[in-house]
């Protein structure tokens, strides 16, 4: 650990709204400025309390939150949300409907003229390529212009902490790949330790330089994009960031026996129960006569540029794969299936 | 909507405190008056002379009222909601006006027309609980119209448009699916009309249909047993208990229904000219028989009364004491808001405490005010005479104070729903922006809440303005001496049958009332075509 990193850190974390399982269950997470984190979990895995908690908006059951060595949450404190310098970027961006976009971004500026403090927010919008509906209110604006005018407010006073809670979540598909290059540009352009909440793991794999992966309250993994996708810890953290295909298998021989063949075991222990995880595209697919294990198309799926292949194995057992839209496959194919060893990933099947 | 507790903190509830004791201090006092002492044998007493009648009329009275007002409000507001016709827009607030009319202005207006001498001499003369009850219908149904509506343009037309898809025919479509949905938002609408005819003395004093009301004021006023006059209003308050009752469980299923949420405004099936022609002159009808034709013959009146100084002055004091309560109410509305959204338990309770309030009659909440000023003014006194000898040098229970305090126990809770409405434009995470973007609680009040909400609270204010500018039993029973308003005023003479006098100062009344309420009606219309 470099010490002097500035970092937002989070130890064992609780938000209890109810008697019964805490919404935040003792989560760990630490964020570094001028860093970007993807808090990625299902919905009601408790990712925006552990947001509002950060910002100041819950206060903890249990657990504290520190920033730079001075305690925002903790037992027995709770610095108020006003002297955090979070800006966070609400769900439904909560702009003043009374104020311009204008004022809606100078709101948190404080100190200096009034002009002055216009011009700054002026700038921040033009940034945001807004300049030309600065006087707009929020009911004028379209939906990714009002994402922009949320994104510039909480940014304007250069906050130490940007907190984002799924802030594509209402915005059509198109819209969402513009604005997401937006804001990876102002994030990156601002020193804040950013979170950005959201449940679509597409989303937290393009922006973020770290994923954290949330589960019923917990932090499950944390590490980079490709890592955590490539290397899930288990189960779980594996099919929050997408389709994963689970093989039970027993050790032996330093490798673990699956139906599309044996994949390298050697950390494990002889005889261990083991679950080997293969993403879609992990997955080789030939033709009939080459080697693996023979199965049949049962269905095909394009996407744009790949195509997902649904194989049904000999035993009956159907299994994603995942090739380039051009290749010539079609529903009623025989072919053999084969792991790429390279791309896979073998847990502890307690993991999973 | 309610806020997290790491916001809370910086809204207090004791204001919402200060409402609900505001509020149901008299009642509470009533109550207790009226179980003091011998009860049972003077019940029998009553039940054998003046009780009986006294619940019949009062009955037929509500039961016409309330019929007339539920039919025509809600037919009208289907009528506005769901079709396009000429003159719809105008309409649409216009239909909500005739509540700046005082009932016993029409009282007055209609039955001057109608009886043996007037020119509607061939008429069967307005009087009696029939004629009350119609009196008091044709004012009132504003309440259910302006609650109807808003039902049958959201939710329920949905329904409407469901049920049509489904092969039901639109008359049948209306009354299986628009009506049921709309049913709560009318028992609301129904529930208020019948507890401002439980209220109302004017009117039924005037036209002859002696009402628990009458009852209270007779007992008070020509016997001076507060104690008799407090038994009746424990049982005027029992009856408007039940129909609150009544109607906060048919809310408990509007809740239910209203789950969903999405809301957009249905499009309106256009008219035949013939036939909005026939739209047009329904929705007039109203306007002319609750308003502009007793208005007019009270007009006519007036022309040949003299304008004396004490018009003056009594206008003076009741724009003044309508002011005043307004701009209370408003305050107390906000604070009982304030708590509801707090989301504490005791602040909902006392929140709620104070929306009962509106239970209470005028003339009950002056009563109790009196039982609890006059306590008060007997312990001063006491305690002056120990001190200083000689009583208290000051009459708690002849000031404006004591008029403004019944008031608002009987109206805040009429400020309360407009405040929660105008408060629910600040959502919860409209604070946490403004918290985390670095105001404080205080500031943020300043920066965000007042802004949104200055309206609604002008709304607010100006609806007890209105019902203040109407009320009479509460006036007359708690007025200072040598003070009067334009509702006493009016009553006084009306009471004499001079109603060339009595008919100016209720003129003066509506014109008082009716800039208000037209600011009152098209703004409840248009902010619900906004959403």
């Amino acid at each position: 650990m470099i010490l002097d990193d500035r970092v937002l850190d989070v130890r064992g974390a609780t938000v209890r709204y109810a008697p019964g399982r805490p919404a935040v269950d003792g989560a760990d997470l630490r964020l570094t400025c001028g860093r970007v984190t993807a808090l990625l979990g299902p919905s009601g895995s408790g990712k925006s309390s552990l947001l509002r908690a950060i910002a100041g908006l819950e206060k903890l059951d249990g657990g504290e939150i520190r920033f730079e060595n001075r305690i925002w949450s903790g037992p027995g404190r709770h610095l108020a949300p006003e002297q955090r310098r979070c800006g966070v970027v609400f769900q439904d961006y909560a702009l003043f409907p009374h104020l311009s976009a204008l004022d809606n971004t100078a709101f948190g500026l404080r100190g200096g003229q009034r002009a002055e403090r216009r011009a700054r927010a002026l700038a921040r919008l033009e940034a945001m390529e807004l300049g030309a509906r600065a006087h707009a209110f929020p009911h004028q604006l379209s939906g990714g212009e009002q994402q922009r005018v949320a994104l510039a407010r909480a940014l304007a006073p250069d906050p130490d902490v940007m907190l984002l809670d799924e802030p594509f979540s209402g915005l059509d598909r198109r819209l969402r790949g513009d604005l997401r290059e937006t804001t990876a540009r102002a994030l990156r352009d601002s020193d804040a330790a950013t979170l950005l909440v959201t449940h679509d793991a597409e989303e937290a794999l393009a922006l973020a330089d770290t994923i954290a992966l949330m589960s019923q309250g917990r932090i499950i993994q944390t590490g980079a994009p490709d890592a955590v996708y490539l290397r899930p810890a288990s189960l779980t953290a594996a099919r929050l960031l997408g389709e994963v295909e689970a093989f039970e298998a027993r050790v032996t021989g330093a490798a673990a026996s699956t139906p599309l063949g044996e994949a390298p075991a050697s950390g494990f222990e002889e005889g261990a129960r083991v679950c080997v995880l293969a993403r879609p595209e992990a997955i080789r697919i030939r033709r009939a006569d080459a080697e693996g294990a023979l199965a049949q198309i049962a269905a095909r799926r394009p996407g744009s540029g790949q195509q997902r292949l649904v194989c049904t194995l000999e035993d009956g057992r159907a299994v994603s794969v995942r090739t380039a839209l051009t290749a010539p496959h079609r529903p009623g194919d025989a072919v053999r299936l084969s792991l790429d060893p390279d791309n896979i990933h073998v847990i502890p099947a307690e993991a999973g | 909507m309610a806020l997290s507790p790491a916001l809370r903190q910086s809204y207090p509830v004791w204001p919402a405190l200060l409402a609900a004791i505001v509020c149901a201090a008299p009642f509470v006092a009533v109550a207790a008056l009226a179980v003091s002492g011998e009860w049972t044998g003077y019940l029998t007493h009553l039940w054998s002379t003046r009780l009986p009648g006294y619940l019949i009329v009062t009955l037929q009275v509500t039961a016409i009222s309330g019929a007339l007002a539920a039919v025509t409000g809600a037919c009208l507001a289907w009528l506005v909601a769901r079709y396009e016709f000429a003159g719809r827009g105008v309409f649409e607030w216009l239909l909500a006006v005739p509540l700046a009319v005082p009932a016993y202005a029409a009282a007055y207006g209609w039955y001057d027309l109608t009886q043996a001498a007037g020119p509607l001499g061939f008429l069967p003369t307005v009087r009696g609980p029939a004629g009350a009850g119609l009196v008091l219908g044709l004012t009132l149904y504003p309440y259910v119209y302006l609650l109807a509506r808003e039902a049958f343009s959201g939710q329920s037309s949905d329904a409407y448009e469901a049920a049509r898809t489904l092969g039901a025919r639109p008359g049948e479509a209306f009354v299986r699916a628009a009506l049921p949905l709309a049913r709560p938002a009318i028992a609301a609408g129904l529930a208020l009309v019948v507890m401002e005819t439980l209220a109302d003395f004017g009117a039924v004093a005037h036209l002859g249909a002696p009402t628990l009301t009458v009852g209270l004021i007779r007992a008070w006023a020509g016997e001076g047993a507060t104690a008799e006059a407090a038994r009746l209003a424990l049982m005027l308050v029992a009856f408007a208990f039940l129909i609150f009752a009544l109607e906060r469980s048919q809310r408990a299923r509007a809740r239910q229904t209203n789950a969903s949420g999405r809301r957009k405004p249905a499009r309106r099936v256009a008219l035949s000219p013939l036939a909005g022609l026939g739209a047009a002159a329904l929705c007039l009808t109203p306007v002319l028989l609750g308003m502009v034709i007793p208005l007019a013959r009270l007009g006519y009146r007036a022309l040949s009364a003299p304008v004396t100084r004490d018009l003056v002055s009594a206008a003076q004091n009741a724009v003044l004491l309508a002011a005043i309560a307004g701009v209370l109410a408003a305050g107390l509305g906000l604070a009982a808001a304030y708590a509801l959204r707090t989301g504490t338990r005791h602040g909902a309770f006392a929140a709620r405490a104070a929306g009962l309030g509106y239970a209470v009659p005028g003339a009950v909440a002056a009563l109790g005010v009196l039982a609890i000023l006059g306590a008060l003014q007997g312990g001063l006194d006491a305690l002056w005479t120990g001190l200083f000898g000689g009583v208290f040098p000051v009459m708690l229970t002849g000031g404006i104070a004591a008029l403004i305090f019944a008031y608002l126990s009987r109206f805040a809770a009429a400020a309360i729903g407009p405040a929660e409405s105008a408060l629910s434009r600040v959502t919860p995470t409209l604070d946490a922006a403004a918290r985390t973007l670095g105001a404080n609680g205080r500031e943020t009040a300043w920066r965000v809440h007042r802004p949104l909400i200055a309206r609604g609270a002008l709304l607010a204010a100006l609806l007890v303005f209105v019902e203040v500018l109407k009320e009479l039993p509460a006036t007359m029973i708690l007025r200072p001496f040598n003070f009067d308003t334009l509702a006493v005023i009016a009553h006084n003479y009306a009471s004499d049958e001079r109603l060339g006098e009595a008919a100016l100062p209720a003129l003066l009344i509506v014109l008082a009332a009716l800039p208000a309420m037209i600011w009152i009606a098209r703004r409840i219309v248009r902010a619900e075509g906004a959403t």
